[in-house]
């Protein structure tokens, strides 16, 4: 029998006329063609990446000495920075695993940014504790292997469960991140050229949207979510025991591991939005990240410092009523001691300015935002110094207290990891869509399917 | 045996062709689609997706496989630490709980390669990168008395186009 007449007539018109969507469009912008000033940033980020490598290599060479490690502070900058680092990193998988449980769409537009600067700021926390290590060859010690002398780690060891945890965030991340990727990579397979196609092509899989695809995918990222979303608070809450565990004044607690999940979500946050308005910016997307991202992540960045104001009031408080000495004294020299200018950074940045959220003006006023968040992170990152730091220098025995100075080691150390965590991100943006564009469309599609309700 | 290729815009409309089709026993089709929506999944294969069993078998072998290591591992080099039992069980339960987390992760990847059938391959002969814009495909294979039938419901259901791409 001959095929009716209309399909031979649609055949005949070649249906394979080639139409693209705005979403499409707009948000792989970014990835074609690179200005002076990208090669601009990234140079600089490649060169900052290099002298920390430099100066580490003559750390290595030399010693940890060299990197201000001296009685009684062997817990230094970099325990700090990592510390730092790891906390950046939670609010990635908190926006693409927990509010996807919890059906908040608005992290549609947000997700992918978030989720590629978890990835990249784990890589970046976990270089710290190797180059803590001093002796940088023997890092295999770390994890249980076989060896000739049937020596084990030690399971009952909070720094041991810190490695799991590391290791463990860091790969759930890029699995969560990658199965996320897949069609948009294929969305910029379909349009690339030349090498930039073959290399979409291996990492799309073969991705064409087919309906077993969509729905093996939906449910590897709804099983993804259940299992990152205990995983997210028990990695800060693991790195929390490394100190919490010991008897340390300062740092044995209890309140630690909800008070660093808070506050590592806060610092995450707000470093999504320091690094989110320059990119909406530059690249345009303001239909995409609209004011009501940033207002919907402002309330996270109100929510989580009140948590963290109450944590340290809360500290405050304990060391105050459990009668014991050495917290008291721990506690007074937080505040009034020789590190008393980053206790009050620390509340000034992370508690009292915070506040300013609850003015609704000012949770769209994207400059006033961005400046808030800049001194949030330096905020979450004197946190980590004054619990650290002020910890260990000064302990029980008054003879033995010191005081610890950062070195210039530390400081270009420093600088390279937010030179390594540029680079990355920089490299990213070339690359990869900023926003997950499959998920802007099934919003914008399911809202004109169903007449704007969703 | 012919091939009609129909494309729509919306994915109810989609959903519903795709109801009527295997209504009617055309069940050799397939779907492409923009973006994920459960409507049209659910209208194609309404079966949950296997891969909830790799999700499950990855986090217990996670849970058992954390335990034993490190139940053996201390007892093959017996120290005591702080009074406690050479095996004891609560400190071991967070390498554990990560490995849980980890086994249960990797083999949600697993199963999304094996179930989705996700490797680099060709792409399929009616495949189009209108489906990767925002338009939605509904591919049928169907005899070549049941053109006109299938042509009939495809645009009875709203297809824009509807064309015969080869018998």
């Amino acid at each position: 029998m001959a095929p009716p007449a209309t399909a031979v007539a649609d055949a005949l018109a070649s249906p394979a006329r080639p139409r693209d969507s705005r979403a499409n469009i707009d948000i792989m912008a970014p990835t074609k063609g690179v200005q002076w000033p990208y090669f601009l940033a990234l140079g600089a980020a490649v060169l900052g990446v290099l002298q920390a490598l430099v100066v580490l290599l003559y750390q290595t060479y030399v010693g940890l000495g060299v990197a201000g490690y001296q009685q009684p502070v062997f817990w230094g900058l970099y325990i700090v920075t990592f510390v730092f680092w790891i906390g950046i990193g939670h609010a990635g998988t908190l926006i693409s695993a927990i509010l996807f449980l919890f059906r908040a769409k608005w992290r549609n537009a947000v997700n992918r940014g978030a989720e590629a600067l978890t990835v990249f700021a784990v890589i970046t926390a976990a270089l710290f504790p190797i180059l803590h290590l001093g002796r940088i060859w023997k890092l295999y010690y770390l994890i249980p292997y076989p060896n000739q002398r049937s020596l084990w780690v030690n399971f009952k060891s909070p720094l041991l469960w810190d490695v799991f945890a590391i290791s463990t965030y860091a790969s759930i991340s890029v699995v969560f991140f990658y199965i996320g990727l897949i069609p948009d990579i294929a969305i910029a397979r379909d349009r690339a050229t030349g090498v930039k196609k073959a290399i979409y092509t291996v990492l799309a899989l073969g991705w064409q949207g087919t309906g077993p695809q969509w729905k093996a995918h939906s449910r590897s990222v709804l099983h993804l979510s259940g299992l990152a979303t205990p995983l997210v608070l028990s990695v800060h809450s693991v790195v929390s025991w490394d100190f919490a565990m010991s008897i340390v004044p300062g740092w044995h607690a209890t309140i630690f591991a909800p008070y660093f999940v808070a506050g590592a979500v806060f610092g995450g946050f707000a470093m999504v939005i320091n690094i989110m308005i320059p990119v909406r910016r530059i690249f345009r997307l303001e239909r995409y990240l609209t004011d009501y991202h940033f207002e919907n992540m402002s309330r996270f960045i109100l929510l989580t410092s009140t948590i963290c104001g109450y944590a340290y009031a809360a500290e405050y408080f304990i060391a105050w009523y459990s009668g014991v000495e050495f917290e008291q004294s721990s506690f007074w020299l937080r505040a009034f001691g020789p590190y008393w200018l980053s206790t009050w950074c620390m509340i000034t940045f992370n508690v009292i300015f915070p506040q300013l959220l609850w003015i609704k003006r000012l949770r769209t006023n994207l400059p006033f935002l961005f400046g808030l968040c800049f001194f949030i992170n330096l905020g979450m990152w004197f946190e980590r110094y004054v619990i650290i730091i002020t910890s260990l220098s000064r302990e029980y025995i008054t003879g033995s207290w010191g005081l610890y100075v950062i070195s210039p080691v530390e400081l270009s150390v420093l600088a390279g990891s937010f030179c390594w965590f540029s680079m990355w991100f920089l490299l990213f943006l070339k690359v990869f869509p900023v926003i997950a564009i499959t998920e802007v469309k099934e919003l914008e599609i399911h809202a004109r399917d169903h007449g704007g309700a969703h | 045996m012919p091939t009609l290729v129909s494309v729509f815009d919306l994915p109810s409309t989609t959903a519903a062709a795709v109801r009527k089709l295997k209504d009617r026993g055309f069940d050799d089709l397939r779907t492409y689609s923009p973006a994920p929506f459960e409507e049209l999944e659910e209208a194609e294969d309404p079966k949950p997706s296997k891969v909830r069993r790799f999700t499950l078998v990855g986090g217990l072998s996670g849970v058992f496989l954390g335990f034993l290591m490190q139940i053996w591992m201390s007892l093959e080099w017996p120290i005591k630490i702080a009074g406690k039992n050479f095996a004891s069980i609560p400190p071991f339960w967070i390498v554990g709980f990560e490995l849980t987390i980890l086994l249960g992760g990797f083999f949600t990847l697993f199963g999304l390669l094996i179930v989705g059938g996700l490797y680099p391959k060709k792409l399929d002969k009616h495949y189009n990168l209108r489906f990767s814009a925002e338009e939605f495909g509904v591919v049928v294979n169907c005899e070549e008395r049941d053109v006109a039938e299938v042509e009939a419901l495809l645009r009875g259901e709203s297809a824009k186009e509807v064309t015969l791409a080869d018998s």
